[in-house]
């Protein structure tokens, strides 16, 4: 069954605690629906027990259900193997983990790491570490002024001292969708494993993980209508035993001696410590709820309220879109004549209007763009027509404000 | 638009923000304070051209939003000409009385001062009130500067 986009906003609890909300800002968290919310609740209400432990029925239970998420997870990003799949804090923490605890070991002093100037800080940051810390070098792909990758040199970018490339499928500051197959197909040449970041297009976004071939991926439930708190590393069989945890504890291991463990394989060695069962159950009602969804249509909508976000801030004389990538998600970062984006929001806020401002955690990008700071819309599943329209007259009034 | 943000951006803030006082980086300067906001990205420079009056010359630069940029408008305009003790004392009083430690009844603050009582309904701008009056209130707190000048 697909359900009607015309009435999602009811599947929302928020937006029937608030009516008056205009909710831009889901690329930053995206609202739950009721289903995901009660799944969590019937967890902690009904089920709720540890994992990989009890030998009762409850326990049992819980094992099952939070084991068949991976089931649930493959079937959304188009893999084939639950045991490709580990559950992580994040995306932040599926990355840290891939830095540290499997491209550290690999890497050596002279080698390099290829990232975009695109990439949201925790696309950056832990390779940024990892190179200072073993004497490697972080190479970065430019982007051009409309937002998009700078691919003509990727082949020589590409060498062979590169031991990873990181990119991201969705810019979380313009919205682009870079071609991450292009980009997987030129590293494989050269034998290079790639991780996509896909934080902001999983659940959004058609992913096609065999068939792109990338080696990693990682996203994060709170984006995608999920909990917050939980994440997910996809990796390819072929890494799988190459990456160590990070986390040591309790789980994870198949024996422990005073002087010695044998861990378990992956993904099992990874999720020591009692695993957030209810973020995990959460996670599976989110995917459930996507499911019902027609994902053609959903992309179609989003689609529709940022162009008529886009003829709306044209129209505004001063409004400028920040970047103009051709192949666009539905994330608009822009400006409104010289009135610092701060203002913006917090004029917006007045009118229950949420939107984001500032750097969006990618400084380097709005440093390569010439901004200090943008405001960013982004739309998902439950906005409509009349949230636009509101933001714009808003967006009328404030310009008023401030002539 | 709502009564609470008309208070905001009161007309005091928006004058200091539209057309800021000493909104320049001077030749001779003596002492730089940066005041910067990670999480947002404002950054301005407090430039100091004297400091034996303590903040004769006083000068700033940088980017911010209308709230943060009339608050350092309204820090140069409020403590150029001040002894160090006037200027630390000042500091202290608009800190206390953004942070509501102070009533308005309780302070000797200018109607330039009390334009910002309007951020009381917004918790999320506080930073960008407080943003250079921190800097200013460490820097005249550390005394360090002074001290040498004042032997010499």
């Amino acid at each position: 069954m697909t359900l009607a986009l015309k009435s999602l906003k009811s599947f929302f609890p928020i937006f029937s605690h608030r009516p008056e909300l205009v909710y831009l800002d889901s690329a930053a968290t995206s609202q739950k629906p009721q289903s995901v919310v009660r799944a969590i609740t019937d967890f902690y209400e009904k089920e709720n027990a540890n994992v990989h432990r009890g030998l009762y029925e409850l326990s049992t239970q819980a094992t099952q259900r939070y084991e068949g998420v991976r089931n649930r997870v493959i079937s959304l990003i188009g893999a084939s193997n639950p045991k490709t799949i580990a559950f992580t804090k994040g995306a932040t923490e599926s990355i840290n983990i891939v830095a540290h605890g499997y491209l550290k070991k690999n890497l050596k002093k002279g080698d390099n790491v290829l990232i975009s100037a695109m990439e949201h800080h925790s696309n950056l940051i832990p390779w940024q570490q990892v190179c200072e810390e073993t004497g490697a070098t972080l190479e970065v792909i430019p982007v051009n002024e409309d937002g998009e990758l700078v691919l003509k040199k990727l082949n020589t970018q590409l060498n062979h001292r590169t031991r990873l490339v990181a990119i991201t499928h969705i810019s979380n500051v313009l919205g682009t969708i870079n071609p991450v197959e292009e980009v997987i197909a030129a590293a494989h040449k050269k034998n290079i494993p790639v991780l996509i970041d896909g934080a902001q297009s999983v659940g959004h976004y058609p992913i096609e993980i065999k068939k792109w071939d990338a080696d990693f991926l990682v996203f994060s439930a709170h984006k995608m209508f999920g909990p917050l708190g939980t994440g997910v590393l996809y990796c390819k069989d072929e890494f799988a035993a190459q990456i160590s945890p990070l986390n040591y504890g309790g789980g994870g291991i198949k024996n422990v001696e005073l002087s010695n463990t044998v861990f378990l394989d992956y993904p099992h060695n990874l999720e020591a410590g009692t695993a957030n069962i209810a973020g995990v159950i959460g996670l599976g009602a989110a995917i459930d709820f996507i499911q019902q969804l027609d994902m053609n249509e959903t992309t179609r909508h989003t689609g529709e309220l940022s162009t008529y976000f886009m003829e709306g801030l044209r129209s505004l004389g001063n409004g400028r879109r920040v970047g103009n990538p051709k192949n666009s998600g539905s994330i608009i970062s822009f400006q409104i004549g010289s009135i610092h984006p701060h203002d913006v929001a917090g004029f917006l806020a007045g009118s229950n209007i949420a939107v984001r401002a500032g750097h969006h955690c990618a400084q380097p990008l709005l440093e390569s763009m010439g901004v200090p700071a943008t405001v960013r819309v982004s739309f998902s599943i439950y906005n409509t027509r009349d949230d636009v329209y509101k933001t714009i007259a808003g967006l009328v009034e404030l310009k008023k404000f401030w002539s | 638009m709502k009564d609470d943000l008309k208070k905001l951006y009161s007309a005091i803030i928006k004058e200091h923000s539209a057309t800021p006082f000493h909104f320049e980086k001077p030749g001779k300067v003596k002492n730089t304070i940066k005041a910067y906001n990670p999480i947002c990205g404002d950054r301005f420079e407090v430039y100091i051209g004297s400091d034996e009056r303590m903040v004769n010359a006083l000068y700033f630069h940088g980017y911010g939003c209308a709230i943060s940029k009339a608050s350092t408008s309204i820090l140069v305009k409020t403590l150029e000409g001040k002894s160090r003790k006037e200027a630390l004392e000042l500091c202290d009083q608009f800190l206390r009385f953004i942070n509501k430690e102070l009533g308005s009844n309780e302070v000797m603050l200018s109607d330039d001062f009390l334009a910002f009582s309007g951020v009381h309904d917004f918790p999320e701008r506080y930073d960008c009130v407080l943003l250079s009056w921190r800097e200013m209130k460490k820097f005249l707190e550390s005394g360090a500067v002074a001290k040498k000048t004042l032997r010499n």
